[in-house]
């Protein structure tokens, strides 16, 4: 009984805190920010942060948050989702991107007008192999068909060769066709644990559209995940935190008893690459700063990850 | 139904399931390995001699019952090369009509030469011979050298042609074959179609060991062609269609040694004057010196090599080539014994679905040519999958359990420290570690620099942290077990902790 008590006082003081630090923020940084973008809608904040509910209602709570889904995806419009597929693995492991979270992406598109809307990823053919595997392990297939998504495998003629302008390592990357003619792209990454770049989140989940991420390994892995955002940051990250690979990342064992999976039921949403990776490295429970492309990006103007200057809208379920 | 009918309906299923043998699904090819490899002469020995199984004992019993019987029926009935022969050869007859066959002479010192020096070549450790001549195996390699590839070729290109109206297939992957064998099965293909065309069966009478040696039998056999010189009027038409050239109407004989038994000539024969049946008697026995001194000097060399087999596999360039030999597929337990037994029919090459398995000419030596090695510099071994295990017909690759090929260790990856990017640039990198499967790459943290390192016990020679590492040359290379040994299963020491507290409403921001 009492420690239920104190529970609630807790819950109630934490909860308070951050609802004044919220409308504290909005209050300091929402009119700056509002004659500084004029374009930028008022009340549009800059990240969306939402937990405990399930990866579909917590993505239209976000996007509710944000605006609609029409801010970013007007009528006619080609989309692309750019989910985390990597490996083959089941959902449960935590290595791919819910395809719950997937599936309403898409129809959230569709709702809001979209002609097509294109589901990939360039999978990492040296674990079990092809994309098949991986597309149909991760659920993120069928999750995706049953929206309408056009689920495309990548093969070796669907890239084009960009410059990145301002790269400082990486100076061009052979991206798909797909990607470079679209509308509207949307980054829908997990968060999950990595064993050669710390964290796999927003930024690093963009190496995973490039052919040439072996440069990448070869020349400096921040630098050049961070260079690559240089080209084309996405419209909208959605990242999902709801089962959290928390070590043996990217891949995660095959045999989702063994993963180590943090239920975290978080889902975050931002235009800002930068911040949104700030905001996961955080519940993933590490400082942005110690994480090198995110400190390089910041430092490259990509993005803020300074959390305390943002305009944050957190919502508990 | 007539006998040549039949032989056509059962030579074309069965070359047909050739065909999805090494074309078709892996699931297609597990199960039609298990039914039509046991009847294959040279794998079914190998395996026979290298891992005793029943079925296989039963298979080459059977074939040997089965030409003791009724003669070479193997040559038209079972062998997949023989019927790709007949098949090349019916079409050269449907073109040119007035191309006929003619009896000839037999090869003797040709053939008898070969075989002897393919069962001499046996003894004394090297199946080189074997890989190069045998029928199956021959077959096989086409099917992997020039169909595969050419079959995938055009499905990517109908999936490309697709890609414009919006329907997203997947793309397959062609194997890898290096120029060296795609120019040794040039040769020995547009050998084989030449002789066909020209000459009939005469790769099975000159050339095949496995023809040769059921040749030996089937003189003694219990059905023979026989010629009624009385009856026959000498028209020649069965001359005119006997493929294996074989039929000599002037002295109204047939060389059962050479014969094929496809029954062409029952058919051509107007006036029954051919026929096949139990013979009478004793064979008629020609004395013939080149088979005579094959007897005696395989039995003489038999004799020898028994007597003093214990050390002669140091043929030249093997030793070198063992010391720098490839990795050998999980289940083959040991190059020693895999090179004795693989006949390099490249079924596993054909189903290895990350086109790992190349077939290499000679880096075994000259213990066998073109079997198959794991090229890392190409593919890896996936961690998920022992499916040449469940081909391969020859006991070169014994079944592996796939929870037991996960712990096999069949090479070592050894890390590079002065060339890898990490220990040289102080960037993060971590290719190896991401693709590892069996966690063996570990990565320490400082200043915030993950440095891999591996742990060899973990470690099952897969190769994907050798084609993941971006350097060139690679910074992490396996290295091959001459005996493949068992490593450990690795432990996480984190698990999930089920997660009783009630969800907080906190964000760390």
């Amino acid at each position: 009984m009492a420690d239920a008590k104190k529970f609630n006082r807790r819950e109630l003081i934490s909860k308070g805190l951050s609802l004044g630090l919220v409308a504290g923020g909005a209050v300091i940084l929402g009119k700056p920010d509002f004659l500084l973008a004029k374009e930028k809608p008022a009340g549009i904040p800059d990240l969306v942060a939402v937990k405990n509910g399930e990866p579909d209602a917590m993505f239209k709570k976000a996007i509710e948050l944000m605006g609609g889904m029409n801010q970013f995806v007007k009528k006619g419009q080609t989309v692309v989702v750019k989910p985390n597929i990597g490996f083959p693995r089941v959902p449960e492991v935590g290595a791919t991107t819910n395809p719950l979270l997937i599936k309403t992406i898409i129809e959230s598109c569709y709702a809001a007008g979209a002609k097509r809307v294109y589901v990939f990823d360039n999978v990492v053919t040296t674990t079990s192999s092809n994309a098949r595997n991986c597309y149909k392990l991760s659920g993120i297939e069928d999750a995706a068909k049953t929206a309408r998504g056009i689920v495309v495998p990548i093969d070796d003629f669907s890239f084009r060769r960009v410059k990145i302008p301002g790269g400082k390592t990486l100076k061009t990357a052979d991206v798909p066709g797909l990607v470079l003619d679209c509308d509207v792209f949307i980054n829908a990454p997990v968060l999950k644990h990595h064993s050669s770049a710390h964290l796999s989140i927003a930024m690093k989940n963009l190496m995973g559209i490039v052919k040439n991420r072996m440069e990448y390994h070869l020349t400096g892995l921040d630098q050049c995940i961070a260079d690559f955002c240089l080209y084309r940051k996405p419209d909208l990250n959605v990242v999902d935190a709801y089962r959290v690979l928390m070590s043996r990342g990217p891949s995660g064992p095959v045999d989702p008893k063994s993963a180590n999976v943090q239920l975290k039921k978080t889902l975050l949403i931002s235009k800002d690459i930068v911040a949104i990776d700030a905001a996961a490295a955080r519940i993933f429970g590490k400082e942005p700063e110690d994480i090198g492309y995110i400190k390089i990006a910041h430092a490259q103007k990509t993005g803020n990850m300074i959390l305390k200057e943002l305009k944050i809208v957190t919502y508990a379920m | 139904m007539t006998l040549i009918k039949i032989r056509k309906v059962i030579s074309g299923i069965l070359l047909i399931l050739f065909v999805l043998l090494f074309l078709g699904t892996e699931k297609l090819s597990v199960a039609l390995s298990g039914i039509l490899l046991p009847f294959q002469l040279a794998p079914a020995l190998a395996h026979t001699i290298t891992q005793p199984e029943s079925i296989f004992i039963a298979g080459v019993i059977f074939i040997v019952v089965m030409t003791l019987i009724f003669g070479r029926v193997y040559c038209s009935f079972l062998c997949p090369l023989g019927t790709l022969q007949d098949l090349l050869i019916a079409g050269s007859r449907r073109v040119n009509r007035q191309a006929k066959h003619s009896f000839s002479q037999p090869l003797n010192g040709l053939r008898y030469t070969l075989l002897a020096l393919t069962v001499l070549s046996l003894f004394i450790g090297s199946l080189s011979l074997v890989n190069l001549l045998d029928p199956y195996s021959v077959t096989g390699r086409i099917f992997t050298t020039f169909f595969q590839p050419l079959l995938i070729q055009t499905y990517n290109l109908v999936i490309f042609v697709l890609k414009f109206f919006n329907i997203f297939l997947y793309p397959k992957q062609a194997t890898f074959i290096p120029l060296s064998i795609l120019t040794v099965m040039a040769v020995i293909t547009l050998l084989i179609v030449y002789l066909a065309l020209k000459h009939g069966r005469l790769y099975c009478n000159a050339i095949c060991p496995v023809g040769t040696l059921l040749g030996l039998i089937s003189r003694l056999s219990i059905y023979q062609f026989t010629l009624n010189q009385k009856a026959c009027s000498e028209c020649v038409r069965c001359e005119n269609v006997c493929k294996a050239k074989c039929i000599d109407p002037q002295n109204a004989s047939i060389d059962m040694s050479r014969c094929v038994v496809c029954f062409d000539c029952l058919d051509a024969c107007s006036q029954a004057t051919i026929s096949y049946q139990r013979r009478k008697g004793r064979p008629h026995d020609s004395w013939s010196p080149s088979r005579r001194g094959f007897v005696i000097g395989s039995i003489a060399a038999v004799a020898g090599l028994v007597t003093f087999s214990s050390n002669i596999r140091t043929f030249p360039g093997t030793r070198f080539a063992l010391a720098h030999a490839p990795v050998t597929p999980p289940g083959s337990v040991a190059i020693q014994r895999y090179t004795k037994a693989c006949t390099a029919c490249s079924l596993c090459v054909s189903v290895c679905p990350t086109q790992v398995l190349t077939p290499a000419l000679m880096d075994f030596g000259l213990s066998g040519l073109m079997q198959p090695k794991m090229n890392y510099e190409k593919s890896y071994c996936d961690y998920e999958c022992n499916i040449c295990s469940k081909v391969c017909p020859t006991g070169a690759i014994t079944p592996l359990a796939l929870d037991e090929k996960k712990l096999t260790q069949i090479g070592e990856a050894k890390l590079l420290e002065d060339i890898c990017v990490v220990y040289v640039d102080h960037n993060n990198c971590g290719a190896c570690g991401e693709v590892c499967p069996t966690h063996a790459i570990r990565f320490t943290n400082k200043k915030n620099i993950l440095y891999p390192e591996i742990d060899q016990q973990y470690c099952i020679g897969c190769g994907a942290c050798q084609l993941a590492c971006p350097t060139s040359p690679r910074s992490i290379v396996v290295h091959t077990n001459p005996i493949h040994k068992r490593a450990e299963k690795y432990v996480s020491p984190e698990t999930t902790v089920e997660q009783k507290k009630p969800p907080d409403q906190d964000f760390p921001f």
